[in-house]
């Protein structure tokens, strides 16, 4: 009988050694940690994330708020971090803390968050998603806020209109980015090909280019919004739009990337490469044109400092286009309104974009900061970028565009395996996209 | 199972040569992830690929120990998650794989019916329903969320492994147990629980190892930077570096060396445990 | 003293709940609400422009019905079923044959067999990744070994074609389950009495007549387990085909797991999202009741 009850007692101690780490919060839990992780202690020490003691320090009225982002700390995480100890600095009413969460994490993060109310003060969002998370209610409806502002009007009218749904403001933009032609020099050079212009010079190119071990073009076509994000720049080239889907321009667009992988001048491998695989291939010298955004200046620099290498914009079949990226912030729905409004006005107002999208090497979607300072325009690099964004267009906005995109993903698919023709792709597509659009 | 009687030293060295080749087909991709990750990046992109790097380098492993993410903060979380969750899987596994070998009971079927269905659903569906009810226990953001998720995983897998195990232990011991005076506990604790720990260990290894490999709930339930574990950190790294291949290695080497180490050290009880005479009878 | 025992019998009896209780309750309240919650919700329409609603409708099975007219989840269903198979028939195989293989006496067997275990704890996203890259065209190392041996002429695109996307994702999977199930086998198999081996080979059985009148039979509890098991964790399989192909091409790869998944988190239509994921489960009972069945046939509790 001894045994059983030491037994017994054994379990009782340790659920209530477990339940009482549960009952303290995250503080509790953390010191835990570090009890038990001494060596950790150090290195936590260098992390850049602001220390809880400064709040102390203050006069107490403090009011902490949190951000979420997917900046990556080794990229532009760090920029972004800086950016907000700034706006910490620069006001001694409020403390913004910031969490980076990958992107994917991020999104489920908001849609679980939704239902389990548990979500940060302001959250940054793909500009293509955020009608959608509007919808679902995940932003506060700031358009009193952003109508009142006298900087408003500095916003590009796309970026801007991103952040709308229903005539009202969700937000404000934060960066933008675009696409375009990417081309290694010395391969030009040695094949003897000038920069592309016209789909079919760009044809032609990729043909000459294509040798042993080389691809002529790189893009990427995997299923998810960053396939799309590239394939949306040869569909309104086309003068076709993503409201008609199944249009004979639209039909040319995939056709025309299709027969690219068919006479293998583009790797059937494009369906699963991600944008940064399309970096590392070109980076590599594994291709030798490709499709990419200025976020792949700094990486392709490090991973390839002897290359030679210079963009262009995206060759045209009726039009130049490319396509819109960047991010928005939005205000979560239920949480601090005045100090997410303030903590917005300073990241996307003028010194901040300025300085975040300087470091980063993505582009303000503010005229006053493109005007007033060269930074963009003295770039031989950047400056192309800046020429193209003037072409680039929005992706929606629409509630339903996660929808729209997954049909749109998924002809590509289906048409560069061969699986089925890229008429009757987009033809299925279009049904598939009206129907999420009715209801 | 003995179906051949290997005599000769010629027939012996023959069948460590065969087991030799082909524990090497086998852990080929293993070689290849070490292997990849001393490779400089541009190497891995030629064709055809070198089956021993040319030039040998450190860089990916220096860049995860020292780098600005360092790995060894979340290498010390995952550690305690998988650790606590071990213990809480087996604190509550063990006995109910006892239970349901030892006991005659109304609904024992029942209860082996739902410690099959409890683990049906795959970690990604029971997310959002997790999620409330950890919030519901101020679970959210502390290291018991994926403890508790973990051992959700584990608990069914112990009493499926175990309970044919206990069922395969001759009952006489236990019978002869409580005629020296032994009651159904401590017969447990004292006879069977011993007899039984090349399957403890086999089923306690294999519960730290659910822990350890979780990512998507400790991804889920965790939002603080400084507590997450390590495959968070692998996860973060596909995002971002998609095909930098000698880091993503690297990193993995980090992420499998130690279980290897563990698991290599366990092996040995497991096997002594298995040819002892206490459990063939 | 009669009377004592009589209450230790009794007594006996719900020392069984005592042992089994604790982890059921434990298990109950962190998995059975949610199948209940996917249950509702997969009676509801949640989505995009109907989850902030305080008052969710109750729309019955619509939402399976609307699944069924669009028809991928038969497809997918089929899919999800074929990896399953697929991956448990190679896994139980090799398994059992290297179970067998290291449960002769030599001198490496302990120390090989515990080698390879661990391609069986390597976590999945990282074997994922590495057969990911083998498996690729350009720079995979597995289309440089069957051109080397002259097996294909030109590299394979394993993961980009419809026809040998699913064969790719099986074979990595078959990597993580092979030890699982030679471990498992094996332990049974040391279980079996060395005696009953002799006394059939003095009666004259061979080693094929062994193997399938002793061998078999008395390893069947280990056998069942396994299948069971692997077919569990094989059926609801996420991150391994997630990391992989993403369930492309087209939608070659994608099972049951990977498209709820889809569903509720990049279109948001998590009512649906639940519905699949209730198709999934209800898939995982049946067999969960057909191993139940079997178990009470095979053992005497």
């Amino acid at each position: 009988m001894k045994r059983v009850w030491m037994f017994v007692v054994y379990i009782v101690i340790l659920t209530l050694i477990l339940l009482g780490c549960g009952q303290n919060t995250q503080q509790a839990q953390q010191d835990i940690t570090t009890n038990e992780q001494t060596p950790a202690t150090s290195e936590g020490s260098d992390e850049p994330e602001p220390e809880p003691e400064s709040e102390s320090e203050e006069t107490g009225e403090v009011i902490e708020l949190t951000v979420w982002h997917y900046f990556n700390p080794e990229y532009d995480g760090t920029a972004f971090a800086e950016v907000v100890e700034d706006f910490n600095a620069s006001q001694n009413k409020y403390h913004v803390t910031q969490e980076f969460i990958p992107r994917e994490e991020l999104l489920k993060q908001y849609s679980i968050g939704l239902v389990g109310d548990v979500l940060p003060d302001v959250g940054m969002v793909d500009n293509p998603e955020h009608a959608a998370f509007s919808a679902m209610g995940l932003f506060e409806d700031i358009t009193e806020q952003v109508e009142g502002w006298e900087e408003t009007e500095q916003f590009f009218e796309g970026p801007l209109l991103s952040t709308v749904y229903e005539g009202k403001y969700y937000g404000l933009p934060h960066n933008s980015n675009c696409l375009a032609l990417w081309y290694d020099e010395d391969m030009l050079k040695e094949a003897g090909v000038d920069v592309p212009q016209t789909w079919d010079e760009l044809m032609e190119a990729a043909k000459k280019l294509t040798k042993d071990g080389v691809y002529g073009l790189a893009i990427s076509a995997v299923k998810n919004e960053e396939g799309v994000f590239q394939f949306l720049p040869w569909l309104l080239s086309a003068g076709a739009d993503v409201e008609t889907l199944d249009s004979p321009d639209a039909v040319k667009a995939l056709t025309y990337i299709t027969d690219m992988v068919k006479e293998g001048y583009m790797s059937n491998e494009i369906i699963n490469w991600t944008q940064a695989d399309v970096q590392k291939q070109f980076a590599t010298g594994k291709a030798a044109m490709m499709i990419n955004g200025p976020w792949n200046i700094e990486t392709t620099k490090r991973d390839a400092p002897d290359k030679n290498w210079h963009v262009a914009k995206i060759p045209k079949d009726v039009k130049y286009s490319s396509v819109l990226g960047g991010e928005n912030f939005g205000i979560i729905n239920g949480k601090d309104v005045d100090g997410g409004w303030e903590f917005l006005k300073y990241i996307c107002g003028r010194v901040g974009s300025e300085k975040f999208n300087k470091d980063t090497g993505k582009f303000p979607p503010r005229k006053d900061i493109l005007e007033s300072s060269d930074h963009w325009k003295s770039d031989p690099v950047l400056s192309v970028f800046g020429e193209q964004m003037e072409y680039a267009m929005p992706r929606g906005p629409h509630p339903k565009w996660p929808e729209i995109s997954t049909a749109i993903s998924e002809a590509m698919h289906e048409s560069i395996t061969g699986v089925k023709t890229p008429e009757q792709a987009l033809k299925d597509a279009q049904v598939k996209a009206q129907e999420a659009l009715k209801e | 199972m003995k179906f051949f009687r290997l005599s000769g030293r010629r027939k012996s060295i023959f069948i460590n040569v065969i087991a030799i080749i082909i524990s090497c087909i086998f852990l080929f991709p293993l070689y290849w992830l070490i292997i990849s990750s001393l490779k400089p990046n541009a190497e891995i992109f030629q064709s055809p690929q070198t089956l021993f790097p040319r030039q040998i380098q450190f860089d990916a492993y220096y860049d995860q120990l020292f780098g600005p993410n360092s790995i060894i903060r979340p290498f010390l979380n995952s550690l305690l998650i998988a650790t606590c969750s071990m213990i809480v899987s087996m604190l509550l596994g063990i006995p109910a794989a006892y239970g349901l070998a030892r006991f005659k009971m109304r609904g024992s079927k029942i209860f082996i019916l739902t410690f099959l269905i409890t683990q049906m659903l795959p970690a990604t569906l029971v997310l959002t329903p997790l999620f409330l009810i950890y919030k519901g226990f101020g679970f959210l953001n502390t290291f018991l969320a994926p403890i508790f998720s973990d051992s959700t995983i584990a608990i069914p897998f112990i009493v499926l492994i175990l309970r044919p195990y206990f069922l395969s232990l001759p009952k006489d011991l236990e019978d002869s147990a409580k005629i020296d005076g032994c009651n159904t506990f401590s017969a447990f604790v004292r006879i069977m629980l011993p007899l039984s720990y090349p399957g403890l260990i086999t089923a306690i290894s294999f519960a730290f190892l659910f822990a350890w490999n979780d990512l998507i709930y400790a991804m889920t339930f965790i939002n603080i930077a400084e507590m997450r574990p390590l495959t968070a950190g692998i996860y973060h790294f596909m995002d971002m570096y998609g095909t930098e291949w000698n880091k993503i290695m690297a990193y993995a080497v980090f992420l499998v060396t130690p279980v290897i180490i563990i698991f290599i050290f366990l092996q040995k009880y497991i096997v002594s445990g298995l040819t002892s005479g206490s459990v063939k009878g | 003293m009669k009377v004592m025992r009589r209450i230790g019998k009794e007594r006996e009896k719900y020392y069984g709940y005592l042992f089994v209780l604790p982890a059921l309750i434990f298990m109950l309240t962190l998995i059975g609400y949610p199948i209940i919650y996917n249950i509702i919700i997969s009676t509801q329409k949640v989505d995009v422009m109907t989850i902030r609603e305080n008052t969710r409708q109750f729309i019955g099975f619509s939402n399976y019905i609307d699944l069924f007219k669009d028809g991928l989840v038969i497809y997918v269903t089929k899919n999800t079923l074929f990896y399953t198979i697929g991956s448990i028939v190679i896994q139980f195989i090799v398994g059992f044959g290297l179970a067998l293989f290291f449960n002769m006496k030599f001198r490496l067997a302990e120390r090989l067999r515990g080698l390879i275990v661990i391609s069986w704890m390597v976590p999945v996203t990282v074997t994922a990744l590495l057969f990911k890259f083998m498996l690729s065209p350009s720079n995979g190392i597995i289309n440089d070994i069957l051109m080397f041996f002259n097996v294909v002429e030109e590299p394979v695109g394993w993961l980009i074609n419809e026809s040998t996307a699913m064969w790719g994702v099986i074979i990595a999977n078959a990597w993580i389950g092979i030890p699982f199930n030679m471990i498992l086998l094996n332990t049974g198999l040391s279980t079996i009495p060395y005696e009953l081996y002799e006394s059939a080979s003095i009666d004259g059985a061979n080693v094929f007549r062994r193997f399938i009148y002793i061998t078999i039979p008395m390893l069947r509890p280990a056998i069942l387990s396994v299948l069971i098991l692997g077919f569990i964790y094989t059926f609801k399989v996420f991150d391994l085909i997630y990391v992989m192909t993403s369930g492309g091409p087209v939608n070659a790869t994608e099972v049951l797991s990977t498209y709820s998944y889809r569903l509720s988190f990049t279109i948001y239509n998590f009512s649906q999202g639940a519905a699949v994921a209730n198709i999934l489960f209800a898939f995982l009972f049946v067999v969960s009741l057909g191993y139940l069945a079997l178990i009470n046939r095979d053992e005497v509790m």
